[in-house]
């Protein structure tokens, strides 16, 4: 619970496809915006699925959208 | 306010009064020396009933009412987010997962109750009494999923 160690860009992501909104976002991948808002906070580390289905809408790798906080985790 | 999130605080409202009526009933057959099984039965139809029965027209009463406010507001469409996504569901099963926790322990406790002597009439009362207290803390524990991240 709380925040996740699962890091993302989305937000800036968004902001580089023409200030996507989070709505429509959330309508091309399939949730709820309180699911992107969540994300973006990180408050929530969505499945790999969903993972995926992100850096489809982005059309960039994975690993652009999604990083792992080592360093949180020795914390 | 999601549409999930107002579907669990209605459901929390809803079962609050449940309990605040089911206590004062209890306590009312108690004092009034009515505490028998006819009337105990009784209560856990109405209980029960109240709880299916507001809990849909409630539910359906707070989106409509909900939805017009929205429309008034915006003065555009309202976007119905009625769908559950993967963190819905997850939230809802952690939520589920402590109502049945609670209900277990308040069925222990209430099988305790009788193990120890006292009449089966007042297991009965404290099973309801627990599995509507168990669903109160799901809604507790989901609203707070929500509130603070999952």
């Amino acid at each position: 619970m709380g925040k996740s160690r699962i890091r993302n860009n989305i937000r800036k992501l968004r902001f580089f496809h023409d200030e996507m909104t989070q709505q429509q976002l959330a309508e091309k991948v399939g949730v709820t915006r309180q699911t992107i808002i969540a994300m973006e906070q990180e408050k929530y580390s969505p499945s790999l699925e969903l993972a995926f289905r992100i850096a489809r809408v982005f059309d960039v790798p994975l690993e652009e959208v999604f990083t792992y906080d080592a360093e949180a985790e020795s914390k | 306010m999601s549409f999930q999130e107002k579907n669990i605080t209605v459901s929390l409202v809803n079962f609050i009064l449940i309990l605040g009526v089911y206590i004062i009933r209890v306590f009312q057959m108690i004092q009034g020396g009515s505490f028998n099984s006819t009337n105990v039965f009784r209560l856990w139809g109405i209980v029960i009933a109240l709880a299916i029965l507001v809990t849909v027209f409630a539910t359906i009463l707070t989106h409509i009412v909900s939805n017009i406010i929205q429309a008034i507001k915006t003065r555009e469409e309202p976007v119905i987010e009625d769908i559950a996504d993967e963190r819905d569901k997850l939230i809802d099963l952690r939520g589920t997962k402590i109502t049945y926790f609670v209900s277990s322990i308040g069925v222990f406790l209430s099988m305790l109750t009788f193990a120890l002597g006292q009449p089966p009439l007042v297991m009965f009362t404290l099973l309801i009494f627990f599995g509507v207290v168990a669903q109160i803390i799901g809604d507790i524990s989901r609203l707070y999923l929500y509130r603070r991240g999952f």
